[in-house]
């Protein structure tokens, strides 16, 4: 990941150094909200430099609700998105406007995604799934291709029992498989990571962490992925493995792939440095006790290190401290384009959950109320495919607010147009 | 019945007025002086009755009610609400004043039905058919001899069993909207003392009732899927004056339908299906000698098989899980009263009942609880004042194999006290209840979420209220009306761990509710007409106590609570024929605290029922929902809405 020199002096002197200054958004997030399940009320946030534009986006834009349970986003293309709805069955794709595009209930319990531009991949944990060439049924899990031109389900293929996470490597799906309803069902947990190569769908390897559960998203660095394995609850702690896809790819021994770390991580991104931010905690019914960790893993001192180095109890600025207030901390993220670090508070149940702000030094910057079980984001690039305010139709020198009003008395912090082109007021000097 | 008295009659008549706070008809006399054994009991009834809250259907009244389980009797009533997940197979379950199901104890002949599992009772599954009475007192019932175990429940419903008074024969069958089928069949007897019947009914229902969501951002419309429910129910009983015994069986399977939610098509439905097998034997014997002591001793048991099945194709959504579940279920009980003096009376009683759960979950192991409750209450009069209180120790024990352990025991103290005082006619009441309900199997051991360490979750409840009758020639009228103030405490709740996927039952959370409870109801019987007129009010504002600090829901009502509801019934009959039309409002109910437009919107529920007896023969026309509201009690779960039933019987 690079860091976005020139966008992040933009902002930072957008922020503080020039009493108004007119600038292109750059902080473009997309939230999922899972909302509650059974409900139909997962939502989709949009946030734009300091403001919620809308915590029901894909509401306001296509008059219809987005659907039940959403469990991941992602973009595809400079102008499409794709969210697993996982209760509702549907993969929804959207544009950069929001405006539904595409919608496919081929791919049934869907999960997550991962995407080469030209093609969706989805993990589900269902046992069929409707393709290009009729149904297909599976004992365990499977993994769908999704063709992006004519959002037709083109080929899918069985993985492990319950495949959560996946992360395209070099031409490689690598693929997490939970097993997560071995608690219910007649299997154990999965410990694999399941190695396909993105073309054929054909099985390459099974890595055997040794690690059960494997649950959550695989955060990407380079050649590295995090992800947590989750324990059972009882006997069995969470603990966290980074995997090397360059070393599974490469034919080394299962042992060679990946390390195991003794920390929880349930939440993970990756920063702008290349770190893995890592929130968790361990628990047991046993014995009712549980354990956080707040951490920055640097995965290629991991690897080299055999584990021994390269996890810091750090982040940027006041980011553990905050985080530590938190009442559910429910996801962390940080924007690739401009290092800006979010996280969500699930809050108690049935509440509207918060969205959390911090510059990427790690200085708080606000919280934003957004809905319930806020939990997967995605950062837009900053400055193309903006949403456009009525304001901005107005070309002139006066200052407008984003409906199109004129503002006599600008009020320093908010969010206005001149020219055109939306700025922030501040009035430090 | 026949020993009685004018005079007795008369009192009873009074009694049966204060204890209904409806109206009188010749079955409610025989129901009340049924349940009088001696004289002295009487006259403590008498002072008694009035102290407690209470809400009563009866005889006729309650037959003319449209309904189909006894959820439709209850939700008449003032502070009740009803969660419904739709359907006849949906899971009913009552909530009395904010407390939530599991503090509502449902007695049948007073004898509590139990749940060891989940602590719930699914009124769906109990008949109006065999019920004489259906009556709901908040806090205790303050009858003389009452065993522990109905000194335990938040509030209670109390279901009495009719008692035959002649021999008969009934067959019914019945037709209803979304493809419902029902037979029924009844003898009864009555003879040297000995009364009883065998009751026997089967319902068929395809359940596929239309419904609609429309808004601002849905136009939906559907027909609800996997909501059929096929059961038998067999029932039989036996009297003789102190001794009552009962026998039930109901065996069911029906469709466990989700929730409404965004779908491309109806190729998945999340299909899981349910069967049910529930049974219970019970006996109850009560002696009185010598004018002044009662004997009673309860004895049931009851064995329950749940058995949970989502293995389907159309499900692609869930684990697939067959799972069985057997519970059995063992209880005695004596108690005892005393009247040493006119002014005094004292009820000790003692109570044991072992529960076994077992079931093939994963990483489960049976479980057995072993749960004792004792009891001593005193109640006072003198002149116009009365006293009613008493002290329940309550003592848990769970044993199992599991790897978590079984909790440790439970034992506690809970006190009640009642006062009243009648002034002018008008019965003024003040009480006080502090109950818990002890942590469920389920909450305490279901893999994956079950938590050992759960404390009880507390209620404390205060009540003020006023009571009045009038009679006069053919005009009767009552009023009563509550104010109360309850505190919940502890309250067990499934909520995730803090930085995992798991979820877990925890004791979290507080609620502070203040509400207002009335009923007004009135009777004008002219030569063979009768009007009636029931009404009942609630308003309530529940709120959350949890955490000050955190301002989205400190202070904010309940979820699922609304703040006023009302129910109206009026009643024409001449002869045998009679109409009665209903109109139950419940206003606006929100359901998260995460956006204004998370509530679920106040509706009007109005009922019509036509009945009319000729010769042998009985019909009666239902149409439920009148205007066709479309409704829900819990978020996508929509309600039928218009419906018809129509009955057909025949009696010899």
């Amino acid at each position: 990941m690079k860091i976005n020199i020139r966008k992040y002096i933009l902002s930072f002197s957008v922020a503080v150094l020039m009493p108004f200054v007119s600038a292109v958004a750059e902080e473009r997030i997309l939230l999922l909200n899972e909302g509650l399940w059974q409900t139909d009320n997962g939502r989709l946030t949009y946030f734009e430099d300091g403001r919620i534009v809308s915590n029901q986006w894909f509401r306001d834009v296509n008059g219809m609700k987005l659907g039940d349970t959403p469990n991941d986003i992602i973009q595809v293309n400079d102008d499409l998105v794709a969210i697993a709805l996982n209760w509702s069955n549907i993969v929804q794709f959207i544009d950069r406007d929001g405006k539904a595009v595409a919608a496919t209930e081929d791919v049934p319990n869907n999960r997550r995604l991962a995407t080469d531009g030209e093609y969706l991949y989805v993990t589900s944990y269902g046992h069929e799934c409707g393709t290009v060439s009729g149904t297909k049924t599976f004992t365990k899990g499977f993994v769908a291709k999704i063709d992006l031109k004519s959002f037709k389900t083109v080929d899918a293929v069985e993985v492990g029992y319950e495949p959560e996470g996946i992360a395209l490597y070099k031409g490689h799906l690598f693929v997490a498989n939970t097993g997560g309803y071995a608690f219910q069902e007649n299997h154990e947990y999965e410990k694999t990571v399941t190695v396909l190569d993105a073309s054929t769908l054909a099985r390459v390897r099974d890595i055997d962490t040794n690690q059960i559960n494997l649950y959550g998203k695989l955060s990407q660095s380079g050649q590295y992925l995090i992800v947590g394995s989750q324990g059972d609850d009882y006997e069995i702690q969470p603990t966290t493995v980074i995997l090397d896809c360059e070393a599974a790819l490469s034919g080394k021994s299962d042992e060679e792939c990946f390390e195991v770390l003794e920390y929880a991580a349930t939440n993970t991104c990756t920063a702008t440095d290349g770190r893995f931010y890592a929130v968790g905690s361990r628990f047991s019914f046993i014995t009712g006790d549980y354990t956080f960790n707040y951490l920055s893993i640097d995965p290629g001192e991991v690897i080299a290190t055999d584990g021994k180095r390269g996890v810091y109890e750090e982040m940027p600025g006041t980011v553990i401290s905050d985080l530590k207030t938190m009442t559910m901390p429910y996801g962390i993220y940080v924007n690739p384009y401009t290092g800006y670090i979010y996280a969500t508070d699930a809050g108690s149940f049935a509440t509207a959950g918060t969205l959390w702000q911090w510059t990427p030094e790690g200085k708080f910057v606000d919280k934003y109320r957004v809905y319930i079980n806020p939990a997967h984001f995605l950062a837009l690039k900053p400055g193309s495919g903006n949403i456009n305010p009525i304001g901005a139709e107005k070309k002139d020198d006066h200052i407008y607010d984003l409906h199109g009003n004129r503002v006599k008395v600008p009020e320093s912090g908010e969010l206005y147009i001149r020219g055109g082109k939306k700025f922030i007021l501040t009035n430090r000097e | 019945m026949k020993a009685i008295s004018g005079q007795l009659m008369k009192l009873a008549l009074t009694l049966s007025f204060f204890l209904t706070g409806l109206t009188c008809n010749a079955t409610d006399i025989v129901a009340e002086a049924d349940s009088v054994v001696g004289l002295s009991e009487f006259e403590v009834t008498a002072l008694r009755r009035p102290l407690a809250t209470v809400q009563s259907l009866s005889g006729e009244k309650l037959q003319s009610l449209s309904s189909t389980s006894i959820a439709d009797a209850l939700k008449y009533f003032a502070g009740v609400q009803i969660k419904d997940y739709g359907g006849l197979g949906g899971l009913k379950t009552l909530n009395v004043r904010s407390l939530g199901s599991q503090h509502v104890g449902v007695y049948i002949d007073g004898i509590r039905i139990t749940n060891a599992q989940n602590g719930t009772v699914d009124l769906g599954k109990y008949s109006l058919s065999t019920l004489e009475s259906v009556s709901l007192y908040n806090a205790n019932k303050l009858d003389n001899n009452q065993s522990p175990s109905e000194y335990a429940s938040g509030s209670t419903v109390y279901l009495r069993t009719r008692r035959p008074q002649r021999d008969s024969l009934t067959l019914l069958a019945g037709w209803a909207s979304f493809h419902t089928y029902r037979g029924r069949a009844s003898w009864e007897f009555a003879r040297k003392g000995w009364s009883g019947f065998v009751d026997a009914e089967y319902i068929n229902s395809k359940g596929d009732y239309p419904f609609r969501y429309k808004s601002e951002y849905e136009d939906t419309v559907g027909r609800r899927k996997n909501s059929d429910i096929e059961f038998l129910r067999a029932e039989a009983a036996v009297f003789k004056e102190g001794f009552s015994s009962h026998a039930y069986f109901y065996t069911s399977e029906r469709g466990c339908p989700g929730g409404i939610v965004r779908r491309l098509s109806d190729k998945y439905t999340n299909i899981g299906r349910e069967w049910d097998t529930d049974l219970f034997v019970q006996a109850s014997w009560e002696k009185t000698f010598s004018s002044i002591h009662s004997l009673k001793f309860n004895g049931k048991y009851a064995h329950e098989y749940l058995r949970y099945n989502t293995d389907y194709p159309e499900n692609q959504n869930t684990a697939k899980v067959d799972n069985h579940y057997y519970q059995d279920d063992a209880y005695m009980s004596a108690s005892y009263a005393v009247n040493p003096l006119k002014w005094l009376g004292v009820n000790v009683g003692y109570d044991a009942r072992t529960s076994w759960l077992t079931a093939d979950l994963k990483h489960f192991s049976p479980v057995r609880r072993f749960d004792q409750k004792a009891v001593a209450a005193v109640q006072i009069n003198y002149r116009n004042a009365r006293l009613a209180a008493s002290a329940l120790y309550q003592y848990y024990k769970d044993y199992t194999d599991l790897k978590t352990g079984a909790a440790d025991p439970l034992s506690r103290f809970t006190p009640s006290v009642t006062l009243g005082y009648n002034l002018y006619g008008v019965s003024l009441r003040a009480w006080y209840k502090c109950i818990f309900r002890a942590p469920t199997l389920n909450d305490l051991y279901y893999t994956q979420v079950g938590n050992r360490n759960l404390k009880p979750e507390y209620t404390r409840q205060w009540n003020l209220g006023a009571e009045y009758q009038y009679a006069r020639g053919a005009w009767m009228a009552s009023a009563q009306a509550d104010v109360y103030l309850n505190y919940i405490d502890n309250r067990i709740v499934c909520l995730p761990l803090r930085g995992t996927y798991t979820w877990s039952m925890m004791n979290y959370g507080k609620t502070f509710c203040r509400g207002l409870n009335a009923t007004l109801s009135g009777q004008f019987s002219p030569n063979d007409w009768n009007f009636s007129l029931l009404t009942s009010i609630t308003w309530q504002r529940d709120v959350n106590r949890t955490d000050p600090q955190d301002e989205a829901t400190y202070d904010m009502p309940i979820c699922y609570s609304p703040t006023f509801s009302c129910g109206v019934t009026g009643i024409v009959s001449w002869k045998k024929y009679s109409l009665t039309i209903s109109n139950l409002y419940v206003g606006e109910r929100m359901w998260s605290y995460a956006d204004p437009d998370d509530i679920l919107k106040p509706y009007h529920n109005v009922d019509v029922k036509l009945t009319g007896t000729f010769k042998w023969f009985t019909a009666s026309l239902e149409v439920n929902d009148l205007f066709d509201v479309q409704y829900e009690h819990i978020p996508r779960y929509p309600m039928p809405g218009r419906n018809f039933k129509l009955t057909l019987s025949y009696s010899l």
